[in-house]
């Protein structure tokens, strides 16, 4: 922004100048045919027009303008960084923001009375629950381990035998990864489905993170 | 010799990566039965001098298409935790929308209003919206679960138990019985065992399968001895590695004859494998 003030001065600068000059040599003539005295006589307004006319005389720049457009321009400089640090935005997650709409009195649902005996079956339920859940936890780790294991001694069997193919067996797999697999459905794909057909129009937020440079 | 050694030394600075590679949980285990000696297959396999023969085995795995159906304790606390849900949930628009339009009704039916307030919205009632949803979702028709080929109990269709995963095996002829095992190929100079498991993939669907093998290293392995008949200088017996891997399209039944080949379960395996060989098949 200052550098843009610079440049604008200096061009008015240049342009006044320019004028200056331009309008110099024009009365040189004041000796004009009368045909032509109403333009040296404008070309004179024009002239005075031109000129700053204060009553002061030409202020030279002096060499202290250019530090003092220095410091300016560095307090603008931290004016910036001040309100950049302060703004940082963050991306707002929109799941985690309840609209206010669902907040309102109205939209409370009455309390609901949940009887002793329900209450009871439920929380006997959780802790079988919680029973079953450690159980297939395990139950996973215990796989896993023996699937590892019986890994382990392939691998050592293999060495036993030839040290290149063992070489070549605990090389990385680079064409495995990334791997894609779409999962499990609750029903299989009907061969020869066609999905109807619509338009939606698509209302998501996109946001963008402002990365401010240093 | 040199090329091998350097290969080797190649390899040794790729072990750091190797406690990476080894942990790595591929696919279901393929379960390699290995049953029998393989007669017949005098090959010499050259294996710096150790007695015993190798073969890649491929185990080949369809993944499940289906999820699995819910035990009746996770029935009851799906619909628990659904209970507990709406219980602590605030009313949507659509509830809102029904409370509003009751209560219209029944001022109504009270006489106190007249239908000043009906041209709001009368129109559409909730519960004509409501039906014709359900109107729509009822056209739908999809898939069963259990299949023709269930019904059927077709061994040779991939398209049995669709919520397991189904492994192939193959019907061989070892010696002067016929059993039924994983897919094998015998190792041959110049190839890693991987590759040799390719091979027998190759062989025996003649490339109308794809498969993405689970990475480099086998998952199990099975050693066994050649009955007295078979035995020579250089062979005691075979160690068979297995190597996993997911089906990811095609299928063997134009390759080969109708009773050769069977796509099993994890149950059924017991019922076509030898139980020595069952027995090293903890990574199917």
């Amino acid at each position: 922004m200052a550098a843009l003030g610079a440049a604008a001065r200096a061009l008015a600068l240049q342009g006044r100048s320019g004028g200056l000059r331009a309008c110099l040599p024009r009365p040189c003539w004041p000796h004009a045919p009368g045909r032509e005295s109403h333009l040296w006589a404008t070309a004179l307004l024009s002239l005075r027009a031109a000129l700053p006319v204060r009553g002061e005389p030409l202020r030279k720049k002096k060499k202290v303008d250019p530090r003092k457009e220095q410091a300016a321009k560095d307090r603008l400089k931290k004016k910036i960084k001040k309100l950049e640090k302060v703004s940082q935005e963050l991306i707002p997650i929109e799941d985690f923001i309840t609209p206010v709409k669902y907040l309102q009195e109205e939209r409370q649902r009455p309390e609901p009375e949940v009887p002793f005996e329900v209450s009871e079956r439920r929380t006997l339920l959780m802790k079988k629950w919680t029973l079953y859940k450690q159980q297939e936890a395990e139950a996973e780790q215990k796989k896993i381990r023996s699937m590892l294991e019986a890994q382990q001694e392939a691998l050592r069997e293999l060495r036993q035998e030839s040290e290149l193919l063992y070489q070549a067996a605990i090389r990385r797999d680079d064409s495995l990864f990334p791997f894609e697999k779409e999962g499990p459905t609750y029903t299989p794909a009907t061969p020869g489905y066609q999905a109807p057909e619509g338009k939606y129009n698509d209302v998501t937020k996109v946001y963008v993170q402002v990365v401010h440079k240093r | 010799m040199a090329a091998p050694m350097r290969k080797m030394l190649h390899g040794t600075a790729r072990s750091l990566e190797c406690p990476w590679r080894l942990r790595t949980l591929c696919a279901a285990a393929t379960a390699a039965p290995a049953a029998a000696a393989t007669p017949g297959k005098s090959a010499a396999s050259p294996n710096g001098g150790s007695p015993w023969r190798l073969l890649g085995a491929l185990c080949l795995q369809r993944p499940p298409v289906i999820s699995q159906p819910l035990s009746p304790l996770q029935v009851e606390m799906a619909e628990l935790l659904e209970q507990i849900e709406v219980e602590k949930s605030r009313y949507s628009d659509h509830e809102i929308r029904a409370l509003e339009e009751a209560q219209r009704l029944e001022r109504k039916k009270a006489d106190i209003y007249d239908s000043d307030d009906d041209d709001e919205k009368d129109i559409l009632l909730v519960q004509d919206l409501e039906d014709t949803w359900e109107q729509k979702f009822l056209q739908f028709k999809p898939e069963p679960r259990v299949t023709e080929a269930d019904k059927k109990n077709d061994q040779t269709s991939l398209h049995r138990k669709l919520d397991q995963n189904l492994v192939l095996l193959v019907k061989e002829k070892l010696g002067d019985q016929e059993t039924w095992m994983l897919p094998y190929a015998e190792w041959q100079v110049g190839e890693t065992l991987r590759g040799t498991a390719e091979r027998a993939l190759a062989t025996l669907s003649q490339n109308s399968v794809e498969a993405k093998f689970l990475g480099n290293a086998p998952c199990g392995y099975y050693k066994f001895k050649f009955p007295q008949a078979f035995r020579t200088e250089n062979s005691i017996g075979a160690k068979v590695f297995f190597f996993k891997a997911l089906l990811q399209s095609g299928n063997l039944s134009q390759a080969r004859k109708k009773n050769d080949h069977a796509w099993v379960s994890k149950e059924e395996l017991g019922d076509y494998l030898k139980p020595k060989y069952l027995a090293q098949q903890a990574f199917i």
